[in-house]
């Protein structure tokens, strides 16, 4: 008996092994579409959109959005087909495809793609979300993200940059063998040549920056002739959530200053003498945002150091590098950043009412008593409150040449 | 063969003593303990309370202690009617059993919906959690020894794997998150101690395990060690959750620990991303927990009614998998979670204080010294 019951065990152990070989809900990678990148626009129907509508392929919704859904085919090799394809957005050269649908709800965009592709488009690979400033500027940020933060296949590290003209415009490239999602991810790897690219604005960051209700920034992208190039940025507004205005890439050096995450980049001035370009390279930065509180007044005090290297001098004849000259240089390269720094606390505070330089957060670090106060209506308060810097630059060699 | 007893062979060492405290202490609840700590704190001072918690948590394991040496070689259920009465003490240990089963039920839950939402989607609840029991249920039938050192085996592979994968966020990791330090006073560090607790309560384990011990002069190492590495885990996880994600950003996740791990990619290593991987190793621990206090409550039974622990064992799957599925959703869940939290913060916080006193007052038991 015992002996049967062990083979009948055995028999149904075995039966078991190969029944449950692989994945029970397991997605083959060739059965489905990676999408790497999205955008949303304001809602445009496109020319397949008006067509299908004609045919009555129509569902109950309103148009307020459009999205981008950027895919990479997983069929590379069919280059130079058949010649018959009606699909006008690829070439044989381009490596990605573009398609839109409009719509009022993310997700039920995305979904209605299920009716257009036959392998489905799954979020896990996507890298780059590119808002359009005109919808930022229509719908609060909070709305046009709740989807994308509650799923479970877009994860939070993806990027988010906003478009000066439309995110199709920005996920859109004529080089081939590019893929636009990628190319805008590997912009902001760049920062360490450039301190006019904000630090990467990532899926969590936005939401915790959402939630906390202070301004933020984001990377904006400027194109034209379907090539982009990071440029300034857009402030959202803690409030509303909304799109309210742009810091161009020079105010955007002086707010790099005043955060102190400058690691490379450039600074160019003209000479104090005979105007010629000299252009310094910051190899490092500090800065400290003093708030100081007597009774109810604040004010805060702006401290910035930073060292680097004369890379560019356009002197002729040479002016050898003497301690004077040097002194002279640094001075200048300093009211260069006082006036970038002049610039963009002028746009924070008189011109669009925010606070992105990190003020509020210095004041609740060292005065969150205070803070508590003024918390409410801090963006109102921000806008009078007297901020002094200074600024020292430090030229430590001038690269290889000597003079 | 009994089986109520605690047989001659099936014991356990003093180290497999603490590494079973510490696999039954981490469990689901790292997943959540970020978000809860937060939610009730508002302050990113949370790691504080959590160093509080586990102070508290030390002194009430070693009231379970004092109290489980004067009975040596017995478990709660055995010594608890010297000191009560046999009513009180059914009362009691029914009570505590249904805790256990309670808090396995949770866990095989949590566990179902995490995997269910981020790495099996589409697979069936019911596939899912019957094989995770069934498993449970082969090395449950081995007894004691047999399960402590199954978890000595999984201790150090998913410690390791934790620590290094969420280290891994430092990436992302920013000091400005944890300003100001006491920014709103001490009043926000107290409110963050409870939720703290909650996971951190393990030690009710002792009142069990301590039977089994083969020296159980022992068990106040066992407990220390056996609070200090939850401590330091929990400590790590709250520190890096809310350095990378900040307080504003953990307090909207429902499963923060994991977010963290989805908000960064490291390029250059084998594996991109390690989310995946946490939870496919964190899923042992959460698998340790619930054997544990499936065996616990399966004990239970078995020697309140001094019949083979295996008939438990089979008995209370069923049960296990039915109070598992009772939350219709992950609110209620979340609910469930604090309704348990709570009574064991009464039962194990008060009643082992009360059946100590008792015991030194009605002198049951022997005094250990």
């Amino acid at each position: 008996m015992i002996k049967y019951v062990r083979r009948f065990l055995l028999a149904a152990a075995s039966l078991l092994l190969v029944m449950t070989t692989g994945c029970w809900s397991g997605n083959e990678i060739e059965d489905v579409t990676v999408s790497v990148g999205m955008g949303l626009d304001v809602a445009k129907e496109s020319q397949f959109e008006k067509e299908i509508n004609e045919q009555g392929a129509h569902y109950p919704k309103e148009n307020v959005l459009t999205a981008t859904i950027q895919i990479v085919p997983p069929m590379s090799g069919k280059k130079g087909g058949k010649g018959g394809g009606s699909n006008s957005s690829t070439s044989p050269e381009k490596k990605y495809l573009n398609e839109q649908l409009t719509g009022d709800s993310v997700f039920q965009i995305i979904r209605q793609f299920a009716l257009r592709r036959d392998r489905p488009i799954m979020g896990h690979h996507l890298k780059v979300i590119v808002v359009a400033k005109e919808l930022a500027q229509k719908y609060s940020l909070e709305l046009l993200f709740d989807f994308i933060l509650r799923d479970n296949e877009i994860r939070p590290s993806c990027l988010v940059v906003i478009s000066h003209r439309s995110a199709l415009e920005a996920l859109s490239s004529e080089e081939p063998g590019e893929i636009p999602a990628f190319y805008l991810l590997g912009l902001v790897d760049n920062r360490y040549r450039s301190n006019k690219i904000l630090p990467p604005m990532t899926l969590i960051k936005l939401d915790s920056d959402m939630q906390s209700g202070a301004s933020f920034l984001l990377q904006n992208v400027v194109t034209a002739k379907n090539e982009h190039k990071f440029s300034g940025a857009a402030i959202i507004k803690g409030d509303t959530k909304k799109w309210i205005g742009e810091l161009s890439q020079y105010d955007i050096e002086g707010v790099s200053w005043i955060k102190g995450d400058v690691v490379g980049g450039t600074l160019k001035t003209y000479a104090p003498r005979g105007n010629y370009t000299v252009t310094y390279e910051p190899i490092s930065s500090k800065a400290s945002i003093i708030p100081k509180v007597s009774g109810d007044d604040i004010s805060f005090h702006i401290k910035i150091k930073s060292e680097g290297r004369l890379i560019e001098d356009w002197s002729f004849p040479e002016v050898p590098s003497s301690t004077h000259y040097i002194d002279e240089l640094e001075e200048k390269f300093e009211k260069e950043v006082k006036e970038q720094i002049s610039q963009v606390l002028h746009k924070m505070q008189k011109v669009y009412h925010v606070d992105v330089g990190g003020f509020g957060e210095q004041l609740r670090f060292k005065y969150p008593k205070q803070w508590r106060k003024v918390q409410e209506n801090w963006e109102d308060i921000f806008t009078h409150v007297p901020i002094t810097y200074d600024v020292s630059m430090r030229i430590k060699d001038y690269g290889s040449s000597t003079d | 063969m009994s089986g109520a007893n605690t047989s001659a062979k099936d014991q356990i060492t003093t180290s497999q003593a603490a590494v079973l405290l510490i696999n039954y202490t981490l469990g689901a609840g790292i997943l959540t303990l970020p978000r809860t700590t937060v939610e009730a704190a508002q302050t990113p001072d949370v790691w504080i309370s959590t160093i509080i918690a586990g102070m508290i948590i030390t002194v009430a394991g070693l009231i379970v202690v004092l109290l489980c040496r004067r009975f040596q070689g017995k478990t709660m259920f055995q010594f608890v009617p010297d000191i009560t009465g046999k009513w009180l003490a059914w009362i009691l240990s029914l009570t505590v059993i249904a805790f256990f089963l309670f808090t396995s039920a949770l866990q095989i839950r949590i566990m179902a919906e995490v995997t269910g939402f981020y790495l099996l989607e589409g697979t069936p609840v019911w596939a899912i959690v019957m094989s995770f029991m069934w498993i449970g249920l082969y090395l449950t039938l081995g007894g004691m020894n047999c399960m402590a050192r199954m978890y000595e085996l999984i201790l150090p592979i998913t410690l390791v794997f934790f620590l290094v994968s969420i280290l891994l966020s430092s990436k992302i990791f920013d000091i400005d998150h944890f300003k100001p330090v006491l920014g709103s006073g001490i009043l926000p560090v107290i409110k963050g101690i409870k939720p703290v607790l909650l996971p951190f309560t393990g030690y009710e384990i002792m009142l069990v395990a301590i039977a089994y011990m083969k020296t159980p002069k022992k068990a106040v190492k066992a407990l220390l060690a056996g609070t200090i590495v939850p401590l330091i885990i929990y400590l790590t996880t709250i520190l890096m959750v809310i350095g990378g994600l900040s307080i504003y950003g953990v307090r909207t996740r429902i499963w923060p620990t994991l977010d963290l791990l989805r908000s960064f990619e490291i390029q250059g290593l084998i594996f991109e991303r390690f989310e995946s991987l946490l939870l496919v190793i964190w899923l042992m621990q959460i698998f340790s927990t619930f054997t544990i206090a499936h065996y616990v409550a399966s004990l239970g039974w078995s020697q309140l009614f001094k019949k083979n622990i295996k008939i438990f064992l089979f008995a209370m799957l069923p049960i296990i998998y039915l109070i598992a599925m009772l939350p219709k959703n992950v609110t209620e869940i979340f609910k469930l979670g604090d309704i348990a939290g709570n009574v064991s913060l009464y039962l194990f916080g008060g009643i082992p204080l009360l059946l100590l006193l008792l015991s030194i007052a009605r002198k049951k038991g022997v005094n250990p010294n």
